[in-house]
C-alpha cells in the first residue's frame, strides 16, 4: 500500500471554540420540526464563535461540511445557500464531502488554512440531516427518510464500474474488521459477541450522562423493563437481534439530524481572537489522512494504520501518552479496531478493557465518552465535530456527570467514511 | 508509452462477455491490477498491458452475508460468502465465493486451512457479466 510522508504545519494552530446542536430527530418533535439549514449550521457557528470570543467578523473564512446535501437538503452548493445566517455575509467558503468521515476532515481543512498562513481565524462547520429531509418545493417543511431512500444513496458510495459489480466491498463494510480482529487475535465468536455488546453498553452509559445525546437509556434498563436481570442476557436476545455476520442492532448507528462547528486560529494570536476566554486553547499537533477504496480487502484496518503511522510520524506523540479515545463507530466495531491500531488498548487486549467496562467514561480507558454512533447518534458530516466538541468539554473539563476521572491532556480521533477515508488527528491542551 | 483515453472498463466487461477474466500488467514492476486500471498501484507505472489472469486464488478470510450485507438479487448466486481474495497473479480484492454457507466455514476455520483454494468463474448479473469466485473442493 502506497504511504505519504507529511510534514510539520508552517506555524502551530490551535483550537479555541466549539458549537453543537443536540442530535436529534428533527421532524418528531414541533419545537423542532421544520428547521432549516441555515439554523442548525448558523446555532453551532454562532456558538463556537461565541466560546472562541470572537465576532464573526474576526473569522476569515468557512469551511462546510456535509455528506448528503443533495438528498438532505435539496442542495448542490450547500455553503453558499446558508452564508447569510452568521454574519459573514461576502466571506468566502468552500464545501466539502467526505461522507462520514466529513467532520474529521473538517480539522483537516481548517488546520491548514491556517497553518498556511493565508487565515488566521477559520470556522469549519458541520451539518446533516440524516433523518428528516427537506421536501422539494418548500421552505422549510422536512419529511422522515425512509430506509429504502437511505440505502439507496448510500449506494452511491460505491465505485460504479467495478465496486458494485463485484457485490462484495460495500456488502463487508458491517463485519469485515469482526473478522479480521476474531481472527488475528485468535478470540472465539462468543467473545467477539460479547465485545461488540459491551461496547453497545458502555457507549450508552456514556451516552446517559450526556445532555446532547440522542438516545439515554441505559441498556440496564431497557434490558430490566423487558424483563432481564442480566443486562448481557438482553444483548444476546431477539430484542438485538444478529443484522449481519456479527454485528447486531445495537451496533448499528442512530442516524439523526445535528450541526457542530469549530473555530481555529493561530496559536501566536490566540490572545488577540480570545479577548477575555479564560479556557485554555488546545493545540491541533498533527493530522494523519489515507484513502483505501472497499473493493480493497480490510480497507479500515488498513487506512487506519496508514492515517495513525503518519500522525504518530509527524507529531513524534507515543500511543502511551494518549489520554483520551474517540473512533468514528457507525458500525461499532469501529472502536474497538481502531483504539488497538492506535495502541491506546494493548494488542489482543482490547477486547478484555472493552468487557471490563474499563473503556466507559468513568473507566481508565475512555473511548467516545458522548455515546458514539450508536447512542449519542449519527447526523453523518456533523458527527465527526460533535466529537470534538465533547474532546473539548472534557479537556476543559467541563464535561459534567460525564466527566472523565482525570483532566485529559491528550487525545486522539478517528474518523472514517465514505468508502473509505480515515482522517486521524491528535490534539493538546497548552498550559 | 503514451498515456491513451482508452475505455479499459468497457473493454474489462466486453472480455468477459467472450469467456475471458482480463487485467492489467505492468510493464516495468510486473504486477497485476485486478480489476484493470490506468496505473500500477505498486510502482506508479502506466505502461500496462492487457492480461488474462489464471483464476487461481486464494481466499484469506470469510464473511458470511446477513440481513445487512445481503440483496434479493444475490440469491441466484447459491450458497456463498465474502472474504479477501489473492489472485494467483498477486492481486488482492473483497470478492464473493460460491459454495460456502456457515457450516462450510465452519469446517474450513475448525480445520484451519485458511487460506483455501478458490478459482473465478464468470457470473451473468442483469445486463452484465462479473466476476466471482468458486471454492475448490479437495
Ligand atoms: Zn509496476
Amino acid at each position: 500500500m502506497n504511504q505519504t510522508k507529511v510534514n510539520k504545519y508552517l506555524r502551530s494552530v490551535s483550537i479555541i471554540g466549539v458549537g453543537c446542536t443536540p442530535f436529534m430527530y428533527t421532524v418528531d418533535k414541533e419545537e423542532t420540526n421544520g428547521l432549516t439549514d441555515g439554523e442548525m449550521f448558523g446555532y453551532a457557528a454562532l456558538k463556537a464563535m461565541e466560546d472562541a470570543g470572537v465576532n464573526p467578523q474576526d473569522v476569515d473564512f468557512y469551511f462546510h461540511g456535509e455528506a448528503s446535501p443533495l438528498n438532505g437538503s435539496n442542495y448542490l452548493t450547500p455553503n453558499i445557500q446558508i452564508a447569510n445566517w452568521f454574519g459573514m455575509k461576502g466571506k468566502a467558503s468552500i464545501h466539502h464531502s467526505e461522507a462520514c468521515c466529513t467532520g474529521y476532515y473538517a480539522i483537516e481543512e481548517a488546520v491548514n488554512a491556517v497553518a498556511s498562513g493565508k487565515y488566521n481565524c477559520v470556522l469549519s462547520g458541520c451539518v446533516e440531516f440524516g433523518d428528516g429531509v427537506a421536501v422539494p418545493g418548500h421552505p422549510y417543511k422536512r419529511e422522515k427518510m425512509t430506509m429504502e431512500r437511505f440505502l439507496t444513496t448510500t449506494a452511491w458510495l460505491y465505485d460504479r464500474a467495478y465496486t458494485r459489480s463485484l457485490m462484495a466491498g460495500q456488502e463487508l463494510i458491517y463485519d469485515d474488521a469482526a473478522e479480521w480482529y476474531k481472527r488475528t487475535r485468535g478470540i472465539t465468536d462468543q467473545e467477539m459477541d460479547d465485545t461488540l455488546n459491551w461496547m453497545c453498553i458502555n457507549n450508552r452509559r456514556n451516552a446517559s450522562k450526556n445532555e446532547l445525546a440522542i438516545e439515554r437509556t441505559p441498556y440496564e434498563d431497557i434490558a430490566k423493563e423487558k424483563g432481564f436481570d442480566n443486562v448481557m442476557d438482553y444483548m444476546r436476545s431477539p430484542y438485538n437481534p444478529k443484522m449481519g455476520d456479527f454485528l447486531r442492532a445495537g451496533g448499528l448507528e442512530l442516524k439523526c439530524d445535528g450541526a457542530a462547528a469549530v473555530i481555529v486560529c493561530a496559536t501566536d494570536m490566540v490572545d488577540k481572537y480570545m479577548g477575555n476566554k479564560s479556557h485554555k486553547p488546545i493545540e491541533v499537533l498533527g493530522v494523519g489522512c489515507a484513502a483505501v477504496e472497499a473493493s480493497n480487502p480490510h480497507f479500515e484496518v488498513r487506512a487506519t494504520e496508514e492515517a495513525i503511522r503518519q500522525v504518530y510520524e509527524v507529531t513524534g506523540v507515543k500511543p502511551e501518552e494518549i489520554d483520551l479515545f474517540y473512533a468514528n463507530d457507525f458500525i461499532i466495531t469501529s472502536h474497538l479496531i481502531a483504539a488497538e491500531i492506535a495502541g491506546y488498548l494493548p494488542y489482543g487486549e482490547g477486547w478484555k478493557y472493552i468487557c471490563e467496562g474499563r473503556t466507559a467514561y468513568d473507566g481508565d480507558k475512555p473511548i467516545n465518552t458522548n455515546g458514539g454512533r450508536t447512542s449519542f447518534g449519527h447526523a453523518h458530516a456533523a458527527s465527526g465535530l460533535a466529537d470534538l466538541y465533547e474532546a473539548v468539554r472534557q479537556m476543559r473539563g467541563e464535561a459534567g456527570e460525564g466527566q472523565v476521572k482525570f483532566t485529559p491532556k491528550t487525545t486522539m480521533l478517528r474518523g472514517y467514511g465514505g468508502a473509505q477515508n480515515i482522517c486521524t488527528y491528535i490534539i493538546r491542551t497548552i498550559d | 508509452m503514451a498515456i491513451v483515453l482508452e475505455k479499459v472498463v468497457e473493454t474489462f466487461y466486453k472480455n468477459l462477455e467472450e469467456g475471458k477474466i482480463t487485467g492489467k500488467k505492468c510493464t516495468k514492476c510486473g504486477a497485476v491490477e485486478f480489476p484493470p486500471v490506468y496505473a500500477c498501484n505498486s510502482c506508479g507505472c502506466w505502461d500496462m498491458e492487457w492480461v488474462e489472469i489464471s483464476g487461481k486464488a486464494k481466499m484469506h478470510s470469510i464473511v458470511m452475508p446477513a440481513p445487512l450485507s445481503s440483496k434479493p438479487e444475490y440469491k441466484a448466486l447459491g450458497k456463498f460468502a465474502y472474504g479477501e481474495i489473492e489472485l494467483e497473479e498477486g492481486s488482492r480484492l473483497n470478492g464473493v465465493v460460491r459454495g460456502i454457507n456457515k457450516k462450510k466455514r465452519q469446517e474450513i476455520l475448525a480445520k484451519g486451512q485458511l487460506p483455501v483454494d478458490v478459482k473465478a468463474a464468470i457470473y451473468q448479473r442483469d445486463g452484465y457479466k462479473t466476476v466471482v469466485f468458486d471454492l475448490v473442493e479437495e
